[in-house]
């Protein structure tokens, strides 16, 4: 029976296929170690899974019906075969001896040849019910994963999210998953019907003959020890290859991103064989890995055509004996290759149903990831609309809680009043918007918003008085309009339009191939960070909240489209509290107030003169570009 | 397949070899059924021992010669494949590092990851697929018909005719898939579209409250995804069952048409089932062939696009000179000593634009003063740095090096008299040490750690390793300010003769700016600089600044003297600075205005 080895030999292909699918595609990289996943608790992930599954249990148990009858079938169809080419022989015998030739007719034989065919076609009938019942199981399954991903996705913290590089929680989404459907599609059925088959196939060839069955017996579990071994070698080499894949990628990477500077100091030589060496590198590894894996299959069957000759020769022995007849001894051997084309596939079979296991645990790790606090279950109304005081009150923050950043910050925000915020990298400027927006929870203290303490808000609320302009300037695939209309997707063409004017980037979008309707795709690559800021002040704009929290451009704008900005912003700000992370000493000085930090506090405050007058590390900052 | 087969041309013995064994393992797996029939139709109608010894022999030789086969095509497709793969990305990477600006940009750096690592990743698999799925398919019906009308002529023909059948089902079955697996390719592109939107754009999700709608539209990518998906594995079962229910017809046909052979003493009744072997094997293996298939046009545009960077011919191509100046030197003429850099009424203009990127730029640098350029983006500022460096050529005028024109030197010369700090700061993987010295390898520790202290890296004291410290891949572990003065410490490390500091300043803070254009002044004073900035404050004390816009130089001179004289100059100030500020600041450029002028 071609079909078994035909299913795992695709299942490899598939696998092979899809690992190497992902460069091309855009996906994220593949998890490292790929082959070596064990998971931690293999019985929980099973068993969580077939509850994740409910709903779909009545597959399982239409595919275990139809695996043993198709099973039954598929292994009564040689042993009729053995019957009806006795049948033929006995009749071909007997027309022999009466001297004329034979043909098969209905009496002689058809009648059974088509009997066959009924046995097969039953097989074929149940064949094809488990392959159409769990075509859509795993995918099914994904999806409810999948699903609740999404879902999870939204109520997990932002600490998640700054702690896991976009790459690795998108590869659990669909590499990890898509891993689980492959080994489910594919693995799963095909060792049902492998347990099914084998089973049948050595209860037959008992029934022909115990010794010949014990001879095939020892060779099996010869196999199996063999798979067995070259698998272990095969993780082996895998975590070999996976090494040098990432020491290749890693070379590649630097030096692609890096080539100005390798040219700039003539390094090409020495660049070009550090990759060489890489490249032979992996090649070595790969060779090996390739080699194990894919001669086990070839090595498992040579190995059964031992035991067909030794099979062979005892059989016709017993044949001449008269204790088996040629049909018989075929359909032996038929059962024989059933029974030894799943031992080719076991252990990579069960290597890959592991690794399945460790893939979905790893999604059901984020699906447990800790979650943030549920909104109160009766929020404090907020006042609207909001006159835009903000106050933090001995605001105490550390994002390692061991570890406290923020000890003790304390600052007011009138209504209306403008709030720049300087210090170096890190000082922790962000943080404070962080907390402000409650992507952070406080540790201690409170920030109050028209005197209402944020906690005790909705964070929807809290937030709706929000708006962000930030420099990364982030853009969702759509069109322009739908875009400057992310917070109110109410607003009509003209309120976009006007919007998109007063942030100064309506000629920029006319002249885009399709103005407002231009589909923004890839990232947005085809706009410059500098029209982008823009578009994300549209964007403000449109929603029209009462506090702005602002991140200026630095240095990657260029001038003209700097003075739209700064133009841009200095009508978003009109009227409303604003909070500027400053880069531009216009901006600071400007302001109502300025809260200087350094290492996660503010360790002055007050307007520009007051500071200056001060001598302190503001006055030292301003004085130092004039240096 | 004209590359492939270029890649190949070194192995022609291992493609030989692959072949040969192939055909033995075939052989040798065709013949273990016949020789099985052999031994029952003989042993048994004359029951002879000896005969059925001597055939298990035969078999025996057969599963080992078969063995050996598929063990030795199985090492040497390995070998092959990776063997070629790994020149593949030899010769991309080694195209690359000729390319010069303009060229790699065409390409793009993602896509150039891609086109080394998964590309090639792709046509290696498709070349083991090709010849452990799809080679053996000629093979073994060659030999699967051979050996059936060897037993049998209208044996032969009825397996002749299944496999034709079956080989034409595949073919179609192939190119319906072909077309939904594309698809299912652009839904899988596109909920990695909609993941990463969601992931790195939570912050502006949430401040919008627009959670429920991005999940919606999260969840409507996964379902298309499902659903197509769903659909391809409705393809494979259907062609699944219907190749099993041909396998059946097989079967059922073979043993009836064998029948009425064996009785009209055409073949004999063993050989029934040797025939219903080679006919499973032989649509077996057109079924894997049909799987792998699906790999192969992918694996051909891959290899296109690999073609394309090996075969790109670099835009710029080195002059005949390999070193500088060897007459310059004994003729020693001050002035032209005196003169490093030197733009002669250059133009520029990328290939792909309609319009100059620079007009007519003339300028010197000499050596000792330093040459500030401010402008906008797109001005045109970088791409003076990079015609220097020659990662482009001018398409009209010269450039010129301490006398020499930039083409007719070899890029590695020039390149040896430049030092250079790119505008994105970029570091290797390694220890501080080994980017130090990536200028001058020979550099001691106390070269590189006078360069850390000019570069303001003061940092490098404090980490427990020191000049050991070990850099991640980019620089990454490092801030963008550290990374950035680590940068200017390997320009510093490197003797030249012209430093250039490509808006090197921007990631630090005015303090660190300040302090280390300070220390700079002194440590390259025998050497010509170039700073090109964006900051006003960065540039005000050079000795004299290019003010650049649209690709036109719009004044040249001193800070004062720009003030005085250039608009554009003004504007860029006006737009940086305060009213207070602007006049502060021109005091103390008009104390600075008595510097030599460096202009033409």
């Amino acid at each position: 029976m071609a079909e078994n080895k035909m299913k795992a030999e695709r299942e490899l292909i598939a696998k092979t296929a899809e690992a190497e699918a992902e460069p091309t595609s855009g996906a994220p990289e593949p998890t490292a170690d790929e082959e070596l996943e064990i998971p931690r608790d293999a019985g929980a992930v099973v068993r969580r899974l077939w509850t994740v599954s409910s709903g779909e249990h009545w597959r399982f148990a239409v595919v275990l019906v139809s695996v043993v009858c198709y099973a039954a079938s598929s292994i009564a169809a040689p042993a009729y075969s053995a019957h009806l080419i006795d049948l033929l022989w006995a009749n071909i015998q007997e027309a022999f001896a009466a001297g004329h030739t034979f043909s098969i007719g209905w009496d002689t034989g058809g009648r059974e040849v088509l009997g066959l065919l009924g046995i097969w076609t039953l097989a074929w009938v149940f064949y094809t019910i488990q392959n159409f019942t769990m075509a859509s199981f795993a995918e099914r399954l994904n999806l409810k994963l999948r699903h609740r991903l999404a879902e999870k996705l939204n109520v997990l913290p932002l600490k998640f999210y700054d702690a896991h590089k976009p790459g690795d929680i998108m590869s659990r989404a669909t590499n990890d998953l898509d891993k689980v459907s492959e080994v489910l599609q594919r693995g799963l059925l095909s060792m049902l019907i492998a347990v099914g088959s084998v089973t049948g196939a050595i209860i037959m060839m008992l029934r022909y003959n115990v010794v010949l069955t014990a001879v095939f017996l020892v060779f099996a579990c010869a196999a199996v020890l063999m798979t067995r071994i070259v698998a272990k070698r095969t993780l082996v080499y895998a975590a070999r290859q996976q090494h040098a894949v990432g020491v290749l990628t890693g070379h590649v990477e630097e030096a692609y991103s890096g080539r100005i500077v390798i040219k700039a100091f003539n390094q090409e030589h020495a660049s070009s064989e550090r990759i060489h060496a890489a490249t032979s590198e992996l090649a070595d590894a790969m060779r090996k890995t390739d080699f194990v894996t894919n001669v086990v299959a070839p090595m498992v069957r040579c190995l059964v055509r031992f035991s067909q000759v030794i099979l062979a020769l005892m059989g016709t022995g017993f044949l001449l004996q008269g204790q088996l007849t040629i049909g018989t001894l075929q359909a032996f051997f038929q059962y024989v290759n059933t029974a030894a084309e799943p031992l080719t596939q076991f252990s990579l079979t069960m290597n890959q149903l592991q690794s399945a296991l460790a893939a979905v645990e790893r999604v059901f790790d984020i699906l447990d990831e800790e979650e943030i606090e549920p909104d109160p279950a009766e929020p404090a109304a907020v006042p609207r609309p909001v006159r835009g005081r903000v106050a933090f009150e001995h605001v105490r923050f550390g994002y390692d809680p061991s570890h406290p950043l923020m000890h003790d910050v304390n600052f007011t925000a009138e209504p209306g009043q403008k709030v720049a915020i300087v210090g170096a990298t890190g000082a922790g400027k962000t943080t404070l918007i962080n907390l402000l927006m409650r992507f952070y929870e406080i540790d201690g203290g409170r920030i109050t918003l028209d005197g209402v303490d944020t906690r005790t808000m909705t964070r929807a609320d809290l937030r709706r008085n929000f708006g962000m302009v930030l420099q990364d300037a982030w853009l969702r695939e759509g069109t322009i309009a739908e875009n400057i209309a992310y917070g109110a997707p109410d607003a009509t063409t003209d309120e976009i339009v006007q919007a998109a004017k007063t942030a100064q980037v309506d000629f920029f979008v006319r002249t885009m191939p399709h103005g407002y309707e231009t589909e923004l795709a890839n990232d947005a690559e085809s706009i410059s960070q500098g029209q982008r800021q823009l578009l994300t002040i549209a964007r403000v704009l449109l929603a029209n909240p009462s506090i702005l929290i602002l991140d200026e451009a630095t240095s990657s704008v260029d001038t003209r489209t700097e003075k739209a900005i700064v133009t841009a912003m200095e009508k978003l700000t009109q009227g409303r509290t604003s909070f500027v992370i400053a880069h531009r000493l216009s901006t600071i000085v400007d302001s109502d107030l300025i809260l200087v930090m350094d290492h996660g506090n503010i360790i002055e405050q007050g307007t520009h003169d007051e500071l200056v007058a001060a001598g302190g590390a503001y006055a030292e900052l301003y004085q130092s570009q004039f240096a | 397949m004209k590359t492939l087969l270029r890649f190949m041309k070194p192995y022609r013995l291992q493609v030989a070899g692959v072949l040969f064994s192939l055909a033995i393992n075939l052989v040798g797996v065709l013949l273990v059924p016949t020789i099985l029939a052999n031994m029952i139709n003989i042993g048994v109608s004359t029951g002879n021992f000896d005969y059925i010894m001597s055939q298990a022999g035969v078999m025996l030789a057969a599963a080992l010669i078969s063995g050996a086969g598929a063990f030795v095509c199985n090492y040497l497709c390995a070998d092959l494949s990776t063997r070629v793969g790994r020149d593949i990305r030899n010769a991309v990477y080694d195209a690359s590092l000729a390319f010069s600006g303009g060229d790699f940009e065409e390409f793009g750096t993602g896509s150039m990851i891609t086109r080394t690592l998964g590309d090639v990743n792709v046509i290696q698999q498709a070349i083991t697929m090709a010849i452990q799925m799809m080679l053996p398919v000629p093979f073994a019906a060659i030999i699967g018909i051979a050996l059936a009308c060897s037993i049998d002529l209208q044996m032969g023909m009825l397996l002749g005719g299944f496999i034709a059948v079956v080989g034409v089902i595949a073919v179609v079955t192939v190119k319906r898939a072909a077309v939904i697996f594309q698809k299912l390719q652009r839904f899988i592109d596109r909920m990695n579209v909609r993941l990463r939107e969601s992931i790195t754009g939570v912050r502006v999700i949430r401040a919008f409250g627009k959670e429920a709608t991005e999940r919606k539209s999260l969840d409507e990518a996964f379902e298309t995804y499902a659903e197509s998906a769903i659909k391809v594995n409705w393809i494979f079962a259907t062609f699944d069952c219907t190749t099993f229910l041909i396998m059946n017809f097989a079967e059922v046909a073979i043993m009836w048409l064998g029948g009425n052979r064996v009785g009209a003493h055409a073949m004999e009744i063993a050989s029934i089932s040797a025939c219903i072997e080679y006919a499973m094997l032989v649509l077996f293996f057109i079924m894997m062939a049909q799987i792998s298939a699906l790999m192969l046009p992918r694996a051909f545009v891959c290899l296109e696009r690999c073609r394309q960077v090996i075969d790109h011919a670099p835009s710029i191509a080195d002059g005949p000179q390999t070193a500088l100046i060897a007459a310059k030197t004994t003729e020693a003429a001050q002035s032209a000593d005196d003169i490093v850099a030197h733009f002669g009424n250059a133009s520029f203009r990328f290939a792909d634009a309609d319009e100059d990127t620079l007009h007519h730029i003339n300028f010197l640098c000499r050596r000792g003063t330093t040459t500030a350029i401010i402008g906008p983006t797109g001005s045109g500022k970088s791409t003076i740095a990079k015609l220097f460096l020659r990662f482009h050529d001018v398409t009209d005028g010269f450039v010129r090096i301490c006398g020499t024109d930039v083409r007719e030197l070899t890029q590695e010369a020039l390149r040896a008299h430049v030092s250079y700090v790119p505008q994105k700061a970029w570091l290797f993987s390694g220890t501080i040490a080994d980017n130090l010295r990536y200028g001058k390898p020979d550099a001691t520790e106390d070269e590189l750690w006078h360069a850390l202290d000019v570069a303001q890296s003061g940092f490098v004291r404090e980490l427990p390793d020191g000049l050991n410290s070990r850099v991640a891949q980019g620089g990454t572990n490092f801030s963008g300010g550290q990374r950035q003065r680590l940068s200017i410490a390997r320009a510093l490390v490197r003797p030249a003769d012209l430093y250039i500091f490509d808006d090197s300043f921007s990631a630090l803070d005015f303090k660190t700016d300040a302090a280390l254009r300070h220390a700079l002044a002194d440590e390259v004073s025998g050497a010509a600089v170039l700073i090109i900035a964006q900051r006003i404050n960065t540039i005000l004390n050079a000795d004299q600044i290019v003010v650049l816009k649209d690709g036109c130089i719009q004044g040249l001179g001193t800070h004062a003297e720009l003030m005085r004289t250039c608009p554009a100059y003004q504007e860029i100030a006006r737009s940086q600075l305060r009213a207070e500020e602007l006049e502060e600041l021109m005091g103390d450029a008009e104390q600075g205005d008595g510097h030599e002028k460096g202009g033409e």
